[in-house]
């Protein structure tokens, strides 16, 4: 009964693991790269000569079958990994990464204390 | 002379502020219950000084005057009257008089209200939040003073930054400032709780009033902000993670959690150290921000007024407050001890704490990490959107099945909510997300699980509303607006996400681009000369075949004179299914103009979630039975 009840549920959630295929994988990934030259703006957004550069770059790259992750390392090797928006997981940024999910679990735990005391 | 006059306010100011703090000092050590009426009429001089110093300053703003170096900056004789007034807070000096203000404000509001009940605690709320003003108005006579003269004085004046010359941004300001500087009452407040040995739910009751206003104007500032972005920087998104915006978020954080925990040390006294420390970090976190914005750390396209000794007195006097407030802290330790039962209201309560507490961290991490990464590698690292993205979007899940059930749970100990409603609404959920994901479009695991979820709570709120209305019993209609507007602000948000098309071309007058069912027309360009700026407006056509309409918008770039800035106007066609939206920018040395357009559907709902959401407060402060 249970596992037919779970089947039935992940049957409703109409998953589909493709990329959003409305916004082109151009646009995408305009939106994760730093416009350089900017203030705090995404290739996407900034109407300056570099992000035209840049367009121009990763779309040639695209017609000539490079993905996005490609793209992500062929611009930062050539620029920094400063024109990422999405940092690498790596010796230097794991902290980044794991520090949110450190307070969630000892968030999580803290509340249990109080709960354990009562029972004993 | 008006310089002159305005100094004279200021020093008004400061010289009432040094007596209020000198004789709050002395009612407290004669320890009479009773407040000595002097201290009450110079709170009154005291608002009346810093009021007036910022209506002259107002003054000086409409009629140009610019012998004051702050007005020949950031105003023109040319501009509309909107944005001379708007322009006072529009620069560092004016925003900091602003600030002065609204500490003010509160201080002689919190002092007014609970100076007969809890005079001892209001006493030592009063010396400590004065002594912060003190701290601020050193600050603005010294070092930004808006009443600085310059001589020769010039004719005209340099012009406010186009960008800011909007509705929306001339009430972003004031609307944040309410919110985060307002949580300066309850930062003292808890100082002085901790001083006075204040008992907990005397210092959870002085202080809810005012965690929900600023909650709620913090929430509305955030809001405007939003919605300025959205339609001004011209990339149709409202949200970027941008350190401006993140600095805004970790107090609307704290904010949350202290609204929520404060009713725990009312009803229950427990979590007094817990509420203490979120008073603390509230207006602490606030002061940071502002920090790391002025003084031009953080990269962020609101960086403005780049001065490092201003950042630096901001540092000092930042240090000094989050060194004093935690030794007094840790000094006075607050024994509280207490059990929680799994299922009561404090153990939900407690939870949406520890949600706040995972997006404050993320937020916190990722806005301060680049500069670590700078100092201890010398790389440079950027953390935007897809970050905060990937690790908040899948913690949405549980808080907001939380943030559904919570409300209706009972204090210490309850019986678990009744099965059937609940199975019934995931159930409900599930069908309607599988609808939408069935005719519409389908979207990835967690947009599936979030719009699950977000559902359940705007079903399960409805559900419990409805019930209440029919047995008449009493009903938190705050909680209820509050957790309502955030179920339907996540949805649509998501919905938004998944079903936004945009396209990003480049196209000459006079052609035609066809992109999937659409097709988009570029009739003419027109030049043409407005109040203070010349707009080039481009002439487009939007058709599309599938969904049958035809759209005229008129994108513009607008070139201002002063100062010499262009700026690029979106243009906007909004109902209650979707946006439409397109913005332009010529290309240099080409004929062609790069157009960005997008479909945004149910931004109009968004909106309304958002303003929602934030009522809550108000309503609970404005219309309490």
């Amino acid at each position: 009964m249970k596992t037919k009840f779970l089947i039935i549920i992940l049957l409703m959630l109409n998953i589909k693991l493709s990329a959003n295929e409305n916004i082109g994988i151009d646009t995408k990934i305009f939106k994760n790269l730093r416009c350089l030259v900017c203030q705090g703006q995404t290739i996407a957004e900034s109407n300056s000569d570099f992000a035209q550069t840049i367009k121009i770059v990763v779309r040639d790259k695209i017609s000539r079958g490079s993905n996005e992750k490609e793209i992500y390392e062929f611009l930062s090797e050539k620029y920094g990994e400063w024109i990422v928006y999405k940092p690498k997981f790596n010796y230097i940024n794991s902290f980044l990464w794991i520090s949110p999910y450190i307070v969630l679990i000892l968030g999580g735990y803290l509340i249990f204390k109080y709960f354990r005391k009562r029972r004993q | 002379m008006l310089s002159n006059t305005g100094n004279i306010l200021l020093i008004g100011s400061i010289a009432s502020t040094f007596l209020i703090i000198y004789f709050a000092y002395q009612n407290i050590k004669v320890r009479s219950p009773q407040i000595k009426k002097n201290i009450i009429y110079l709170s009154f001089f005291q608002i009346t000084f810093v009021i007036s110093s910022f209506l002259l300053l107002i003054f000086a703003f409409v009629f140009s005057d610019f012998s004051l170096i702050a007005v020949y900056q950031n105003s023109h004789s040319a501009k509309p009257l909107f944005y001379k007034i708007s322009g006072v807070w529009g620069n560092h000096e004016g925003s900091m008089l602003l600030w002065v203000n609204i500490m003010v404000l509160f201080s002689y509001l919190f002092f007014v209200f609970n100076n007969k009940t809890n005079s001892v605690l209001s006493l030592y709320t009063l010396i400590v939040q004065n002594i912060l003003i003190l701290g601020f108005l050193v600050f603005l006579i010294s070092d930004s003073n808006p009443f600085f003269k310059i001589l020769p004085i010039p004719i005209e004046g340099l012009g406010l930054n186009p960008i800011l010359q909007d509705p929306a941004l001339a009430i972003h300001p004031p609307l944040l400032y309410l919110g985060f500087v307002g949580s300066s009452i309850y930062f003292s407040a808890a100082v002085a709780a901790i001083l006075s040995n204040s008992d907990g739910k005397n210092f959870a009751l002085s202080i809810k009033k005012w965690v929900l206003i600023s909650w709620s104007f913090q929430s509305l500032g955030i809001i405007v902000g939003s919605i300025w972005a959205y339609y001004e920087l011209g990339w149709g998104g409202f949200w970027f993670w941008d350190p401006v915006e993140n600095a805004s978020l970790i107090p609307w954080f704290c904010m949350t959690a202290l609204a929520h925990s404060v009713l725990v040390l009312e009803k229950r006294n427990y979590l007094y150290n817990w509420v203490l420390i979120l008073s603390l970090i509230t207006f602490i976190s606030s002061v940071t921000g502002t920090f790391l914005v002025r003084s031009g750390i953080l990269n962020s396209v609101h960086t403005f007024a780049n001065d490092p000794s201003r950042g630096l007195y901001i540092l000092i006097f930042l240090s000094l407050m989050i060194l004093f407030s935690f030794i007094i802290f840790f000094k006075r330790r607050i024994n509280d001890q207490f059990n929680l039962n799994p299922l009561s209201k404090e153990t939900f309560i407690l939870s949406n704490n520890w949600f706040m507490m995972f997006y404050l961290a993320t937020v916190f991490v990722g806005t301060i990490y680049p500069i670590f990464t700078q100092v201890l590698y010398n790389t440079n690292i950027s953390v935007g959107p897809p970050f905060y993205n990937q690790v908040i979007a899948p913690i949405l899940i549980p808080f907001l099945i939380f943030m559904a059930v919570g409300p209706k749970i009972g204090w210490m100990k309850s019986k678990f909510i009744s099965y059937k409603p609940f199975f019934v609404i995931i159930i409900l959920s599930l069908l309607i997300n599988f609808f939408i994901s069935f005719f519409l479009k389908s979207y990835n695991l967690i947009s599936n699980l979030i719009i699950v979820s977000s559902l359940f709570l705007i079903l399960y709120s409805l559900k419990d509303f409805i019930t209440n209305v029919k047995s008449n019993s009493y009903y938190n209609l705050a909680s209820f607006f509050s957790h309502l507007g955030f179920g339907i602000l996540i949805l649509f948000i998501i919905l938004n996400h998944n079903f936004s098309e945009e396209f990003d071309l480049n196209i000459k007058v006079g052609e035609t681009k066809k992109i999937g069912n659409m097709e988009i027309k570029f009739n003419n360009l027109k030049i043409e000369n407005r109040e203070n700026y010349n707009a080039v407006i481009g002439d487009f056509n939007i058709q599309d075949f599938q969904r049958n309409y035809l759209k005229k918008l008129n994108p513009e770039i607008r070139v201002y004179e002063n100062p010499q800035t262009l700026t690029f106007e979106s243009a906007i066609n909004t109902n209650f299914k979707q946006d439409i939206y397109l913005t332009m920018s010529n290309i240099d040395g080409s004929d062609f103009y790069n157009i960005k357009f997008q479909v945004k559907p149910f931004m109009l709902w968004i909106w309304f979630a958002a303003f929602l959401t934030a009522s809550g407060g108000l309503v609970r402060v404005f219309l309490k039975k």
